[in-house]
């Protein structure tokens, strides 16, 4: 896999609810290799879109290619490149570990000869092998969102989407996930991210894209946001309040102080 | 800016803010719910009034009628002596189904309702937070006390006579039983949760609850067959009035409020008053103790942590991946493909784990089992009733019957159909995001879902029918005919059902038991319902119609072999057909 091979491509992607837009003509682009972190304040939009580039949502119009399948008239082939783990990691709460990774190993038809070490695999590398065999209602919620990303991986994605994967995770874990995360897009594969924690995004994302009310106000490295500021050495957080509105409410803060 | 917040001044105070929150909340709800529900609660709380009301002229009527000299001398034995049983009976019912039902609820209220750590992080007592927790527990129940008990109480003192001071005792002491044992139970719920865990004690209550409350509702028909419309005769009410009359005995403390309470009414104050403000005295005690205890429990982490928990199991390599090594299990994995195993394989190890889906699938077995015995009891012949009914009639009826054993191997068929097939798809609920992104074809999720509901509603189906022909002795051919019937009908309803439901599936639930499959769920349990007639109907009329014109039955056979599985393949191929073609946008409203 190379680099400078879209394995996302979202085209003036538009959602509607009823009357309301959620999102409006966004096109962007992931490449090959690259963590792409998506940032918006609350209701912005980052969970739709995501959804649509995972196939949970039919755009209301755009199009949206994820590893070369258009994901409306090739579904299935899409699905099959990508992973996702959602915000909420609703798992089936009276299967066990190992048991969910078997069963969606199941639902992307893999061999299952190597099905078994692949599980194993993925237990140990997430440090659930000790609750493998427990049922997933008794695992706290950072346990759920890693046998969530363990089963989002079961199957060796091209393209990897994550809705806040590392909300409610405790410091070694969101430090795993991270580590994870750069080693399947050094691996080749593209993988987005949304996020809340700036810090992380600064950190980890090869490239970063700014929604706000639907619309994507800004995408590029950590550089080309910094060159848009007025400044040149603006933190991401100074950016991101500077694009979507939230500069006044940083100023009222310092007031209050 | 500093500002500092008043803290309650006392318990009571806190106690009522938190009944007003809570009042609040009820009244919002009813508030915000739709017009149709408002009315019905409005109408449904006019009906309990009357019903109180209702129970109240029938206890005064009855009790004063048990008084009379010649229903002595009918049933023998000393009505007066069951009649001051009756309040000591009211009461022990009362604390001992209080103490059962608000276990559920405080279970509920204190460990699985997530408002105990905001409530208790609030400026309020401790102990205004657990006075609440019980009052909020025992409500149900003594509510069910007031509506059941209380005109009954009060029937029987306006019947016999009693005295005025005895009205306003029987609520006060109602009142402390009921909190007594409320107490009581907020202990006994925090000793369970300490063996094991409160989501899984949930579950088992609503397993026994369900089937508990089933066999209940069945329990007059039951009895019905047993009894063959005998009527109770004198000696059966002495009977039952002597045990009555035993049970009020002195020495069980229960007793105490309900014997206090009749001689306060017949005017004997020393005794009278000294049972009553033993057992308020003991009943507040008891209130009290169970109610510093559970705050500390609960406070100090006690309640919270597990005694006993389970070892843990050494993992071995992939169990559930190298799943079956049997031919059956090797013929199933050629036969399928993986999506469609894997899906058939968790939905039923998670219908066997979760106790809340299996006291669905218990129901049907055991309305099988009943409804079975009361047929096989009946002869399978039809009533005789008076004799005006055409012969023609009556022995087609009587050669309709004879396919009894196909029709109740579908009836427990159609049960177990109505519980799994129909909400196949919404059963998913909030996890089907799995399978929305996995590559999975809508057929393949169709078909595992059509496997999940039909096969046990087939085995369980044969099951009857097998068990029933072998004790009508039923034709070898007969029954191979059945087992075909049963196989095709439960296929056909199975479509319509599993169709219909995935056109509307509904992914927004919490509990399985409150699934709802939509407005074409409920059309495809309307259309099930029409089609089983139908079915049966194609398969069994040709016999039917072969016998009365006096032909070989094998042209009845063959004929059914033809009609029975055109109609029945059709209606489990069709919707499930047109429902393909939505399946794949489900879940994105």
């Amino acid at each position: 896999m190379s680099a400078n091979i879209p394995l996302i491509e979202a085209r003036n992607l538009v959602k509607q609810f009823g009357d309301k837009p959620a999102v409006k003509d966004v096109s962007f682009q992931v490449f090959g290799g690259e963590i792409f972190g998506f940032l918006g304040p609350n209701g912005a939009g980052k969970t739709t879109t995501i959804k649509m580039i995972v196939g949970l949502l039919q755009p209301t119009s755009g199009s949206i290619r994820v590893a070369g399948y258009d994901v409306q008239t090739q579904p299935l082939l899409s699905k099959s490149s990508s992973g996702y783990v959602p915000d909420t990691p609703n798992l089936y709460a009276k299967l066990t570990g190992r048991e969910l990774l078997g069963f969606v190993a199941d639902l992307y038809d893999l061999d299952r000869k190597q099905v078994a070490r692949r599980i194993d695999e993925l237990l140990r590398m997430f440090d659930l092998t000790e609750a493998a065999d427990d049922t997933l209602d008794s695992y706290s919620h950072g346990m759920q969102q890693k046998a969530s990303l363990a089963a989002a991986l079961i199957h060796d994605p091209r393209v990897l989407v994550l809705d806040e994967p590392t909300v409610g995770l405790d410091p070694k874990s969101a430090r795993l996930i991270k580590d994870i995360l750069r080693q399947i897009a050094d691996r080749g594969a593209a993988v987005m991210l949304s996020t809340h924690i700036l810090e992380i995004a600064e950190r980890m994302c090869d490239r970063i894209g700014i929604i706000n009310k639907g619309q994507l106000v800004a995408v590029g490295t950590m550089d080309e946001l910094r060159a848009l500021g007025k400044t040149g050495e603006a933190s991401l957080e100074d950016i991101f309040l500077g694009l979507t509105g939230g500069a006044e409410v940083a100023e009222i803060a310092e007031i209050l102080k | 800016m500093n500002m500092t917040l008043p803290v309650s001044s006392g318990v009571s105070a806190a106690v009522l803010k938190l009944l007003r929150l809570r009042l609040l909340l009820t009244y919002n709800s009813f508030r915000h719910a739709k017009t149709r529900t408002r009315v019905l609660t409005v109408l449904a709380m006019a009906g309990l009034l009357v019903f109180a009301g209702v129970i109240f002229w029938l206890s005064w009527l009855l009790l004063g009628f048990l008084r009379s000299p010649d229903l002595a001398v009918y049933v023998g034995g000393d009505v007066i002596l069951f009649l001051q049983a009756v309040p000591a009976l009211i009461f022990t019912i009362m604390f001992l189904s209080i103490l059962l039902t608000s276990f559920a609820v405080l279970l509920q209220a204190l460990y699985l309702s997530g408002d105990m750590d905001f409530l208790l992080a609030a400026p309020v007592p401790i102990r205004a937070v657990f006075i609440t927790k019980l009052l909020q527990a025992v409500l149900p129940g003594f509510g069910i006390s007031l509506l059941f008990g209380l005109p009954v109480l009060f029937g029987l003192g306006a019947s016999v006579g009693y005295n005025l001071l005895y009205y306003p005792l029987v609520l006060v002491t109602m009142v402390a039983l009921t909190l007594a044992a409320a107490g009581l139970s907020s202990l006994l719920v925090m000793l369970v949760v300490r063996i094991f865990p409160a989501r899984r004690i949930a579950e088992v209550l609503g397993f026994f609850g369900a089937i508990f409350s089933m066999l209940c509702s069945q329990t007059g028909n039951f009895s019905n067959s047993l009894r063959h419309g005998s009527d109770p005769s004198g000696n059966q009410i002495a009977g039952l009035l002597a045990l009555v009359t035993r049970f009020n005995s002195p020495w069980i403390p229960l007793n105490w409020a309900g014997r206090g309470l009749v001689e306060l009414g017949q005017g004997n104050w020393m005794t009278g008053l000294l049972l009553v403000v033993l057992t308020l005295g003991m009943a507040s005690a008891a209130f009290w103790f169970t109610l510093v205890t559970a705050e500390r429990w609960y406070y100090t982490g006690w309640a919270g942590m597990q005694a006993i928990t389970n070892k843990k199991k050494v993992a071995g390599p992939a169990r559930a991946v190298v799943a079956g090594t049997s031919p059956l299990s090797g013929l199933f994995e050629h036969l399928l493909p993986a999506p469609i195993r894997g899906i058939v394989r968790r939905d039923f190890l998670i219908l066997t784990r979760d106790l809340r889906h299996m006291s669905q699938l218990v129901t049907p077995l055991i309305f099988g089992l009943l409804y079975t015995f009361m047929f096989l009891r009946g002869g399978g012949q039809p009533p005789a009733g008076r004799g005006e009914a055409p012969t023609w009639f009556m022995e087609s009826f009587s050669s309709l019957l004879a396919y009894g054993n196909v029709g109740m191997s579908l009836f427990v068929g159609w049960m177990l159909l109505g519980q799994l097939s129909g909400n196949a798809i919404s059963r998913e609920g909030k996890n089907y995001w799995v399978l929305k992104a996995s590559p999975l074809r809508p057929e393949h999720l169709l078909f595992a879902k059509f496997i999940v509901s039909y096969l046990p509603a087939l085995l369980m189906g044969w099951f009857f029918l097998t068990g029933i022909s072998i004790l009508q002795h039923i034709s070898i051919v007969g029954y191979f005919y059945g087992l075909l019937a049963v196989a095709m009908c439960l296929a056909g309803m199975n479509g319509i059902l599993l169709g219909l439901g995935a056109l509307t599936a509904n992914f927004d639930w919490e509990d399985p038991r409150k699934i709802n499959s939509g407005g074409m769920g409920c059309l495809g349990s309307i259309l099930a319902g029409l089609f089983l007639p139908l079915g049966f109907g194609l398969f069994i009329a040709p016999l039917w119609v072969v016998t009365f014109l006096q032909l070989p039955l094998a042209y009845g056979y063959l004929v059914g072999l033809v009609l029975g599985p055109g109609l029945t393949g059709l209606a489990a191929w069709l919707p499930l057909k047109i429902a393909a073609g939505k399946v794949g946008r489900l879940g994105e409203s």
